[in-house]
């Protein structure tokens, strides 16, 4: 059974924010294209210990193929290096010219290579973009970093990129104008002002400092955008597709709906809403129906209403959420699990659970 | 004015100058991503609150959390009152970045020009450390007595996730080292005396009783003893507290006819998760709360239940 959610598709993104399963799904999604007969990569960030091990990636960042599989395609697991992508990217970018190593140096650089807003996101999407370019698989799944809210994984290369970006770095790498005519030069003084103002701020050698980062990057800033600009038409290609996970409250709700209006008016394509964990799995099972001998521990019995009297209750925001989002994306709802799934059976057993659930929509 | 109402004013006015003079509290919660920080952070806030305090609960980064789960008019910079003694406030570094310049300078038409430039604008938000040192400026800035009067005696942060945590609380060393001079060298230097100082400073980790979330609380933990040598709580969130005897969810775990068979297993594998979640809490810290699963959708009555079992 072919999953809609495959057709034409090149590269899956899962987007959600933290903790909601992520790194989970990439994996059990790629198990289902893998078993499809594809070569599939999934590129996970900082997965569970039990899962890097079952995908054979604990301790190494290279490409790998997972081990003990037996599907009719091949199955390939990575994790991101952050810090090494990033110092590849600037690397290739400055074609490993001298200055490369000033741009090492410089304090501002250290902060933003490691751990810093954005730069997580920027990396994902480096190693998405050279892994696709390099034409070695039928699918990419990307898990992406922890973010508070889903939205902030497409904002943050944007907003980085903006600091590679010709305007900004003008102002610091020339804030007294000097290479200016006298026009432009007054003009610039209420940038000057402005400028003045950071400097009250900050002071004069943060100032500093980030002239110095500017100047670096002249040379090859060009080609910082070009990949920007390349990684964004990566993103918005018709065989790029989003799948958004997320967890179950009134409050993630909400925000799924507003990242639902917000990732079509940029342009990408968002195909399905996984909401996870929503239920227990035994509340998914119906299982009281089939059974003839009903339980007569009032304790328990009483316990299990109570349980099964909240999660109905919360079922009615689900209801209105699909009801509302139903035109836009298909909507799958995953129960929470007991089986471990950081094995490989387990991640087949998810895999399994999302067709159906998927065939049923 | 009668003598004996004069000595009460005196009696009274020594009073607020002692709590004046004792130390604002900070709390910090974090922990990984859904396991409950914004929750758990209310719920503290309110609990506080209820013992005298004058309380501000404040919730990081551009979008509130609390206005959905409220459902508040808005929820912004100024604080706004929820309950007695409880006041809510957002803060975002830019906003943080906003208030200090305006105090540091004076001028409201600089300031404004300053925030008002696009450019300055899109750097505030990507230049490394300097939305997260604003923020904890803010923060801390009732304890260094630097900035606008921040009148409470507690403030309770639902701060980030566990990975931009860490980059928050190390931004004042980070940023004191790059740049050493200058107003933001000095600045640094003192919020991380602060974010340092024991008396002042609490730490509250969240976690569920899964392995993942564990992890992070215990690396974290570990690195805040080791960089701060402060003991962080470690809070474990979401347990099922099982009304009835682990013998009897054994046998109907076992009996395949009994209707509530799936149920009983489900409950078995929870209550065995959570004992040895529980003892891994234990190796990482004797400091350790639980915090049952609360089955309530209305967010106050969670809320006030939740504070009645911290
Ligand atoms: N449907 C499910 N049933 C049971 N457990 C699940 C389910 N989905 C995910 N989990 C578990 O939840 C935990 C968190 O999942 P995962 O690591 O995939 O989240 P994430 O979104 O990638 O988190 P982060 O944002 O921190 O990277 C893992 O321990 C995983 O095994
Ligand atoms: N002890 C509890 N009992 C019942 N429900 C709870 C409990 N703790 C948290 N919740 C619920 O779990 C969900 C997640 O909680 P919350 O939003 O506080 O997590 P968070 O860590 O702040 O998430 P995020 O990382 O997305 O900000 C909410 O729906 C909340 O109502
Ligand atoms: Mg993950
Ligand atoms: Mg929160």
């Amino acid at each position: 059974m072919a999953m809609e959610l495959f057709k034409n598709t090149k590269i899956l993104v899962c987007v959600g924010s933290g903790g909601v399963g992520k790194t989970t799904m990439a994996a059990a999604l790629a198990v289902i294209e893998a078993k499809a007969g594809k070569r599939v990569l999934v590129l996970t960030i900082d997965p569970a210990k039990r899962l890097a091990q079952t995908l054979g990636i604990e301790g190494t960042h290279d490409v790998t193929k997972v081990p003990g599989q037996n599907f009719k395609g091949t199955l390939y697991a990575s994790v991101i290096d952050h810090k090494r992508t990033f110092d590849d990217f600037v690397l290739r970018a400055s074609q490993h010219s001298e200055a490369v190593q000033k741009i090492f140096n410089n304090s501002l650089y250290q902060q933003l290579s490691t751990n810093l807003s954005g730069s997580q996101e920027f990396t994902s999407l480096e190693k998405l973009y050279s892994c696709y370019d390099s034409g070695d698989y039928d699918l990419i799944i990307l898990d992406t970093p922890p973010t508070k809210h889903a939205i902030d994984f497409l904002n943050a290369p944007q907003k980085l990129s903006f600091l590679f970006s010709e305007g900004v770095a003008k102002w610091f790498r020339d804030p007294e104008g000097k290479k200016l005519g006298l026009i432009s030069h007054l003009i610039q003084s209420g940038t000057k002002q402005v400028l003045k103002v950071l400097e009250t701020l900050t002071g004069s050698q943060f100032i500093r400092e980030l002239g110095d980062f500017f100047i670096n990057i002249e040379k090859w800033q060009e080609k910082l955008l070009q990949r920007t600009v390349d990684v964004q038409r990566m993103l918005i290609a018709p065989t790029t597709k989003f799948v958004l996970v997320t967890s179950f409250d009134q409050a993630k709700l909400k925000e799924a709906e507003y990242f639902i209006r917000e990732i079509s008016k940029g342009g990408y394509h968002l195909d399905t809403v996984i909401l996870n964990r929503i239920f227990p799995s035994w509340l998914d099972q119906g299982s009281e129906q089939n059974k003839n001998k009903s339980s007569d521990n009032m304790d328990l019995n009483n316990f299990y209403s109570k349980m099964k009297a909240y999660y109905s209750q919360r079922d009615v925001y689900y209801r209105q959420f699909q009801a509302k989002i139903e035109k836009e994306a298909r909507v799958l709802r995953i129960p929470d699990l007991v089986n471990d799934i950081s094995d490989l059976s387990g991640l087949e057993e998810l895999s399994l659970l999302i067709e159906e659930r998927q065939s049923k929509t | 004015m009668a003598p004996h109402n004069a000595l009460r004013n005196a009696y009274i006015s020594h009073v607020r100058h002692t709590l004046r003079s004792m130390k604002q509290q900070i709390h910090f919660v974090t922990g990984k991503g859904g396991v409950g920080k914004s929750v758990v952070a209310a719920a503290l806030a309110l609990k506080f609150s209820r013992s005298g305090k004058k309380v501000l609960l404040v919730e990081l980064g551009d979008q509130s959390f609390y206005e959905d789960f409220f459902t508040l008019s808005k929820v912004g910079f100024s604080p706004i009152q929820l309950r007695p003694n409880l006041a809510l406030a957002l803060w975002s570094g830019e906003s943080c970045l906003r208030e200090y310049a305006r105090y540091l300078i004076k001028i409201e038409s600089l300031t404004r020009l300053f925030f008002d430039n696009a450019v300055m604008r899109a750097f505030i938000s990507v230049a490394p450390g300097l939305s997260e040192l604003a923020i904890l400026g803010k923060i801390t800035s009732g304890l260094r007595n630097h900035g606008p009067p921040l009148p409470y005696d507690c403030i309770v942060i639902d701060t980030f996730a566990t990975g931009h945590f860490k980059a928050l609380l190390e931004a004042p060393k980070g940023m004191s080292q790059a740049v050493q001079f200058g107003p933001m060298g000095e600045q640094s230097r003192q919020i991380d005396r602060c974010i340092r100082d024991k008396q002042a400073s609490h730490y509250h980790i969240v976690t569920l009783p899964e392995e993942l979330p564990i992890k992070e609380a215990a690396e974290l933990q570990a690195d805040i003893k080791a960089e701060f040598n402060i003991d962080a709580e470690l809070i474990l969130n979401k347990i099922l507290t099982v009304p009835v005897s682990g013998q009897v969810v054994k046998e109907i775990a076992l009996d395949k006819k009994d209707n509530l068979n799936e149920f009983a297993i489900y409950l078995q594998y929870q209550i065995q998760r959570q004992i040895e979640m529980k003892e891994t809490a234990q190796k990482i810290t004797t400091d350790f709360k639980c915090i049952p699963l609360i089955f309530e959708t209305d967010p106050w009555k969670l809320i006030e239940e939740m504070a009645g079992k911290i």
